[in-house]
């Protein structure tokens, strides 16, 4: 008897033997099939005519197979999936397949591996970004190779400098006198107010520091792109200014800016201070952060020449001018400086004429405008300049963190390699090589890396916040762009999967397939010493990045809190940068105002404060009016409150007292190092002396000495101090407050401030954080150094996780035979660790003499430092066995109270 | 297949929703069974006009419980099908002036 069901599944048999065929287009089949047979049916035939025919008409299973390959082929390999790929290598969905399901199967150790790794790549990242953010410069510029600044390199009485300030003439005779001279553009900062430029528009009043007056062609020299404006004639006009786009929005927001007016104020340092009306005409681009040259506000240099008539013939005037050239293509750059002495001569003799007296030296030389960030190290330099020595650190920081992470990679995959010696066995049965075997564990680090890299960019956005807090940056993912960056970065995934993944491969692809098929596992001894290595030197440098952060830690607090010499605590200082001779004449009524409040406990008024960098200081001569190589002494000018105010401590003689003759017109007092400067053996004997000061050429009697403070930060030694009552220097006004209740007491400060200051911008700082702004390097090390060695320790520990976990999984039935005879858990997990203690205590002595060493180079540069003791070296050996310890138990517990009963029952 | 199989499949399901055996057996209808194909070899061309967003498919359950693969007309096919209309009357008119004027070719 014919059975249709049984008939067409046959049939259906021979369509499943078709690769091509889906089970979609196998059922579209088979239900045309039965309705064929429905309707032959249905005309008289017989069930087993009709499947004949039905089968007859829909045709070859093989030409309906083939077509709809041709059809879901693509046409450029049209190569059958089970054809040898041009391009990709034999099995390499294979080994995709195999590699993904071990990550599957041991998502812990996977996990540890991506991670570690991840936070290892984006340590780089960060750092990569750093580097090379530093390193570009100024590079962005056209022609930036042919662009440089001029400086001077000069020797005279005050000794010998280099400067990167020029005279005002010299742009234009180098550009009139030199074919070399494509163009020379100066840059000017406004003459005495050039750190608070006061900005008028309506009601908003703010003080801008980012102010310079250019040459009109400056938007040539530079690439600075306009947004509105023409860049030909923007700076052509007396009083008219171009600003960057943040100004733009800063003074009027939504307003179109352009030809509309802002009021500035420039000190010319000629007597008039007073607001004039400037017309915008042009919007930039603002300022990126890689130019030396940051800058807001652009004035043009008309305005200038408008307000100084002598501008463009004085030679000699002191203030700082900054000219920039660029040479035609080809030009020999030793040659030019040379020509251009001719111009040094000029200023020489001009000098000789004016002051009667010979400079020894006046040498002009250019220096590279890319070059400026990280080279420069001459006096009135625009902008902080580069620092190499934290870019080696952090690229070393950067690059140990990552050895951890590959470290980790690589001993667990060696670790893990056992659980594998069967598949290799039996690739290497069926054939395979062994550098194809090579290839496919190459490619699975590879894949690890990858998942990591990926991890690792989300991670590198998440540090980038952090890191540019402390490193005062403004790094972000989108540099990664850069052709460079990117290279690197990728070089970075090659290098970093190939040198973690190529000791796995070996080990695994070593096997020798008989012995591993028999059962016979050689590998875990094999592996050890170098796993044993490895785990020494990731704690090694764990350790070593802890020392070091210990270091800096407690070198910090030391700097911070020790003897400073003053008391910084609770001091608000408010600076006065507008309306002077009122805060110079009238400071004693300002001060009362503002002690009306009882939360005001003190008031002082001085020239600085502690912390300020700053250069002013008196030549002190023992003679009437001849100051021929006498000490220049740096000077800070006080009211008689400041000592107490500041509790400095006196040494010897007394402070200065209202009363007590009249000190504002007699009386210095100068610190213990000014006692050695001006030449006595004793602070006694300098009492009583008298000095007459080259600033307001007054003779006064030193009557007290006090003790060293550090009025300058910790790095450097004190220097000689002296301080008179010289009121025509005041600028700073210090509180001392009682914190309770701060936000009424900001509003009392405010309303005083205003009633004396009106139209002055309110801006205060306190003075502690003025002082940490002094340790700001050495703060950022000492953050990114506990970051680091946190992170560090955490993927080391990691490693050591995974690799005690594995111990403990391969020795389980060791461990069950141990307890049925009796072992008690504290046993096991003594058994498990002590092997790791071992370690942990070659990685500290590996460790500490190397952390000594690079440390103490590093405390070199401070004049105040800490001793590096024992107890340093203690504190981290003892962390890391305590943690390294830690973790291993946990995995020792866990394999310590497994049933024996349960780990032995398969054998 | 022939040339003729897209432009077959498209005006057929110009009149409507169809699956593959409704259309097979509209083919046969409309020839009087004087056109014939290899029944099976008509589901890749419909896969490959799917791919090339001719026609749109979707599974639906029909009375008698067999799943079956509907077919319709997208916009792009309607164009499509317009293309081919002008395509073959062309081809037509040409031929059969060929044809009837052979004659006078000897």
């Amino acid at each position: 008897m014919f059975d249709l069901e049984e008939a067409i599944k046959h049939w259906r048999k021979i369509l499943n033997k078709n690769d091509a065929l889906e089970d979609g287009y196998k059922e579209e089949l088979e239900n045309h099939l039965r309705d064929k047979i429905d309707y032959l049916v249905s005309l008289g035939s017989s069930q087993r005519e009709a499947f004949e025919e039905a089968v007859r008409k829909i045709g070859e299973a093989q030409s309906i197979g083939s077509e709809y390959f041709k059809t879901d082929t693509r046409h450029i390999s049209g190569r059958p999936p089970w054809k040898k790929s041009r391009w990709l290598p034999p099995l390499f969905s294979n080994y995709l397949k195999i590699g993904l399901r071990k990550i599957k199967r041991q998502k812990i150790y996977a996990l540890i591996n991506i991670a570690g790794l991840a936070v290892g790549l984006a340590c780089c990242a960060v750092i990569i970004l750093y580097v090379t953010n530093e390193l570009s410069y100024d590079t962005f510029h056209n022609d930036a190779d042919r662009i440089y600044r001029v400086a001077v390199h000069r020797i005279g009485i005050v000794g010998e400098h280099w400067f990167v300030a020029t005279p005002a003439p010299l742009g234009p005779e180098l550009s009139r006198s030199y074919p070399q001279v494509e163009q020379a553009v100066r840059v000017v900062p406004p003459y005495e107010n050039a750190s608070h430029v006061l900005v008028v528009r309506g009601e908003k009043r703010l003080f801008e520091t980012r102010v310079w007056f250019a040459d009109e062609d400056i938007f040539e020299l530079f690439r600075m792109p306009f947004i509105q404006g023409n860049p030909r004639t923007a700076l052509t006009n007396p009083n008219t200014v171009v600003i960057t786009e943040g100004m733009a929005n800063k003074y009027f927001g939504e307003e179109s800016s352009l030809g509309q007016t802002l009021q500035i104020e420039i000190d010319y340092d000629t007597g008039v201070v007073e607001l004039q009306d400037y017309e915008v005409t042009g919007i930039i681009k603002n300022a990126p952060a890689n130019t030396h040259l940051k800058y807001d506000i652009f004035l043009s240099m008309e305005t200038m020449r408008s307000n100084l008539a002598d501008f463009e013939e004085n030679w000699l005037n002191p203030k700082p001018k900054y000219t920039y050239v660029k040479l035609a293509p080809d030009t020999d750059v030793a040659n030019f400086e040379e020509q251009i002495q001719r111009i040094s001569q000029t200023v020489l003799q001009r000098y000789s004429e004016k002051y009667n007296r010979k400079m020894d030296l006046y040498e002009l030389f250019l220096q590279p405008v890319t070059k400026i960030h990280m080279f420069s190290r001459y006096m009135r330099e625009i902008d902080p300049p580069g620092n190499w020595y934290y870019l080696y650190i952090y690229s070393i920081i950067a690059f140990l963190i990552l050895l951890i992470g590959c470290m980790n990679f690589i001993n667990l995959s060696a670790a893990l390699s056992t659980t594998r010696t069967k598949e290799v066995g039996m690739r290497k049965v069926v054939g395979a090589q062994r550098r194809q075997l090579v290839w496919q564990f190459l490619g699975e680090s590879f894949l690890i890396t990858f998942l990591a890299f990926i991890l690792a960019s989300g991670l590198a956005s998440l540090l980038l916040v952090p890191f540019n807090q402390m490193a005062g940056t403004d790094l972000t993912l989108s540099g990664l762009a850069q052709p460079i960056v990117l290279l690197s970065v990728l070089g970075l995934l090659l290098i970093v999967s190939i040198g973690s993944g190529i000791y796995p491969a070996l080990i695994l692809t070593a096997f020798n397939p008989i012995s591993v098929l028999q059962g016979k596992l050689a590998p875990t001894s094999r592996g050890s010493g170098a796993q044993k290595i490895l785990v020494v030197g990731q704690f090694a440098i764990s350790i070593f990045l802890v020392i070091c952060a210990l270091t800096v830690f407690k070198q910090l607090n030391f700097m911070k809190g020790r003897a400073l010499g003053f008391d910084l605590k609770q001091k608000l200082v408010l600076r006065v940068k507008s309306n002077m001779p009122h805060l110079r004449r009238d400071y004693e009524a300002i001060k009362n105002d503002f002690l009306q409040n009882p939360s005001i406990t003190g008031a002082t008024v001085s020239s600085s404060v502690p912390g300020d960098r700053t250069d002013s200081g008196y030549y002190l001569s023992p003679r009437i009016g001849d100051f021929k190589g006498t000490p220049f002494i740096k000077v800070i000018t006080m009211d008689y409150d400041f000592i107490s105010e500041y509790e400095i401590k006196m040494v010897a003689g007394r402070s200065f007292q209202r009363g007590a003759g009249n000190d504002e017109r007699e009386s210095y007092l100068i610190n213990l190092a000014a006692v050695k400067e001006l030449g006595f053996s004793s602070p006694d004997e300098a009492l009583g002396k008298n000095f007459q000061a080259s600033y307001h050429r007054i003779n006064k009697r030193i009557i007290g000495i006090t003790a060293d403070f550090h009025y300058r930060g910790m790095q450097e030694v004190v220097e000689p101090l002296v301080m008179d009552i010289e009121n025509s220097l005041f600028e700073a006004i210090t509180l001392s407050i009682r914190v309770e209740n701060m936000n009424n007491l900001m509003r009392f400060i405010q309303s005083t401030w205003d009633e004396h200051f009106p139209g002055v911008p309110f801006e205060y700082s306190f003075l502690d954080e003025n002082f940490d702004r002094e340790y700001r390097y050495e703060d950022r090390m000492g953050k990114l150094l506990g970051i680091i060695t946190t992170l560090g320790f955490f993927i080391a520990c990691l490693g050591l996780f995974g690799l005690a976990s594995f111990v403990a999984r391969s020795r389980i039935k060791e461990i069950g035979i141990r307890k049925v005879l009796g072992a008690s858990t504290s046993n096991i997990v003594s058994m498990l660790s002590k092997k790791f203690v071992l370690l942990i205590l070659i990685s500290v002595i590996i460790a500490s003499p190397i952390a000594w060493y690079s440390m103490n180079k590093w405390l070199q540069d401070f004049a105040y430092r800490i001793d590096m003791g024992l107890y340093m070296f203690f504190v981290a050996a003892a962390g890391a066995l305590v943690i390294a310890l830690t973790t291993v138990s946990i995995q020792g517990i866990r394999a310590a109270v497994v049933n024996p009963a349960n780990s032995l029952r398969n054998e | 297949m022939a040339a003729s199989t897209k432009p077959l499949i498209l005006t057929i399901l110009d009149r409507g929703e169809m699956y593959g055996y409704q259309i097979i057996h509209n083919v046969i209808q409309l020839s009087g069974g004087t056109l014939e194909w290899s029944e099976g070899m008509l589901y890749p061309v419909l896969h490959r006009m799917e791919k090339e967003n001719f026609i749109r498919s979707q599974w639906k359950v029909s009375s008698n419980g067999r799943r079956r693969k509907y077919y319709r007309l997208t916009e792009l096919g309607k164009k499509e099908l317009e293309k081919e209309r002008n395509h073959w009357m062309k081809v037509h008119n040409v031929l059969s002036k060929l044809w009837s004027l052979s004659p006078s070719f000897d």
